[in-house]
């Protein structure tokens, strides 16, 4: 039996732009989740301690010092194995399709609505699948989120 | 031979040897013979029943196309014509066709006497006797080289213009790229500008106390989630010119009760695909968002659970959006959007030919949007 995460959800928020990962934080936190950490570029994904047992990462492709999304989905998935990747990016285009590991997108520009939403059905996904809500428009699922049900 | 041309019966298969008599008595004698040694086309006949296949006759237009007399072309096979440039291939397939007896049209490259080339458009044909059975092939050949040269040239232009035309299509292709992934970097810097806007006033809305500003605040703040969602529907579409209005609705209605965290607000949908021109994406994106959330707002107060039900549809020349809800119906006072609200879906509505109604849905209200789709 896979150990499923309760709510509330232990977020990471990988985003450089300072004004988008507060109000990241603060929907998350109004979803009724905690942010447990952040990070603007892929070194500083690197050196977040390791203590850190994020059940969730909402990561940007585009990062300070010219780092990528992707790379540290990498990182995550290495530290974290557990750790559900969700990119958030105005380029999903720039997304391979295998999602590079990861487990779905919210598209750029988002609403409060749609991350809402998006959180929502993330949350029932990641601890007790299936979800029951329909899947949002602004969230896109990767292979690997149905895979976290079985 | 000449046993056979003097001979006292002269068989069928002697009779081209008249042709030799007339050498002397030109035209004069048989006419078709006549004909054949006068004629520009140059021509010969050989016997296959000779070791070889031999030549047996030419007539003068042959010798002064290839440049050789009589006496050299005489008992000869035709393959002396041949020369190092003559394709092998085409040789064979008139060889085949004698071997089968029957007749072939080729061109083929030929040497003269004087080793010049030329094109030779060969005609073969088999003779029959009364019995069917092969007795003479006959050959007439024609320089063909003006042809085949004009042939090459064609060829040749046709050719360079391909490798022009190709030379063309990569440039054009390297400047649409060059102007996607310019078309790209500003998708990207809009979309990033519209979610710090959006970012900005979510922010700002948590650090006032006043209700009624933070409602106001909020209200602002769907309307440029109803941009950006107009934005984001547009760029991942295939063709950004155009914008699928009932997605969009389906879309939004969707995003609004889903953040709303009512379960109990439930979505009906029959949607068909309304395109519209890109330009009047934005207009139409926020008359729907106007009333949409109107109605999430106001059908479903004081915890009334409901279905809200989408149509979507073309009618003849007009696109119809249909929203309804079982909801407490327009009795309530707040049933239309007012102020700000009332003012966009007035002027909107206006910009974009639509024309916006609320009707009793008994129970509950529906508002019907519909504007033309052919302009």
């Amino acid at each position: 039996m896979t150990h499923r995460p309760h709510a509330p959800l232990s977020v990471l928020i990988v985003e450089d732009e300072a004004l988008l990962a507060m109000d990241i934080e603060a929907m998350v936190e109004d979803a009724g989740h905690k942010v447990i950490g952040e990070a603007a570029s892929l070194d500083e994904v690197e050196h977040l301690s390791g203590s850190l047992r994020p059940d969730l990462a909402f990561v940007d492709i585009q990062l300070a010092k010219g780092s990528s999304g992707l790379d540290v989905c990498a990182v995550i998935r290495e530290r974290w194995a557990g750790t559900v990747v969700v990119f958030v990016t105005a380029n999903p285009l720039k997304i391979p399709a295998d999602f590079a590991g990861g487990h779905g997108v919210i598209p750029k520009p988002f609403s409060r609505n749609g991350l809402i939403s998006a959180m929502r059905f993330i949350e029932e996904g990641v601890c007790d699948p299936p979800p029951l809500s329909p899947q949002p428009a602004s969230f896109i699922a990767a292979p690997a989120f149905a895979a976290l049900w079985s | 031979m000449s046993a056979r041309l003097h001979g006292d019966v002269m068989n069928q298969r002697d009779d081209w040897h008249l042709t030799e008599a007339l050498d002397y008595e030109h035209g004069r004698a048989d006419p078709f013979a006549a004909a054949v040694r006068a004629t520009r086309m140059p021509m010969v006949i050989t016997d296959p029943s000779d070791p070889d296949n031999p030549i047996v006759f030419c007539n003068e237009a042959f010798q002064k196309l290839t440049g050789y007399d009589r006496n050299e072309i005489i008992g000869r096979n035709c393959r002396f014509l041949q020369g190092p440039e003559t394709n092998q291939d085409d040789v064979s397939r008139v060889r085949t066709a004698i071997e089968a007896q029957t007749d072939i049209a080729i061109d083929l490259l030929n040497y003269r006497k004087d080793g010049s080339t030329f094109w030779n458009a060969l005609y073969l044909s088999p003779v029959r006797n009364d019995d069917g059975d092969v007795v003479f092939f006959f050959a007439s050949q024609l320089d063909v080289s003006n042809r085949v040269q004009a042939q090459t040239m064609i060829a040749e232009q046709k050719t360079a213009v391909e490798r022009e035309v190709e030379a063309r299509t990569a440039d054009l292709k390297a400047a649409l790229e060059a102007k996607t992934l310019l078309l790209h970097e500003v998708d990207h810097r809009v979309k990033n500008n519209l979610t710090m806007i959006g970012s900005l006033l979510r922010l700002q809305a948590r650090s006032i106390a006043d209700p009624a500003i933070t409602s106001k605040l909020e209200t602002m703040l769907e309307r440029v989630d109803a941009l950006a969602t107009v934005h984001r529907r547009l760029y991942q579409s295939d063709d950004i010119t155009r914008f699928d209005v009932g997605a969009f609705a389906e879309n939004l209605v969707a995003d609004v009760v889903g953040a709303s965290g009512r379960t109990d607000i439930l979505i009906a949908t029959e949607i068909a695909r309304i395109e519209v021109p890109s330009s009047k994406a934005a207009a139409l994106g926020l008359i729907l968002n106007e009333i949409t959330t109107n109605a999430i707002k106001h059908a479903f107060i004081d915890g009334k659970a409901g279905t809200i039900t989408i149509r979507a549809g073309v009618d003849e020349s007009d696109a119809v959006v249909e929203i309804s809800d079982d909801g407490h119906g327009l009795s309530t006072q707040q049933a239309k959007p007012d102020g700000m609200g009332k003012t966009l879906i007035a002027r909107l509505a206006r910009q974009v030919n639509a024309d916006v109604r609320w009707s009793d849905a008994a129970p509950g209200a529906r508002v019907t949007v519909s504007f033309p789709v052919t302009e």
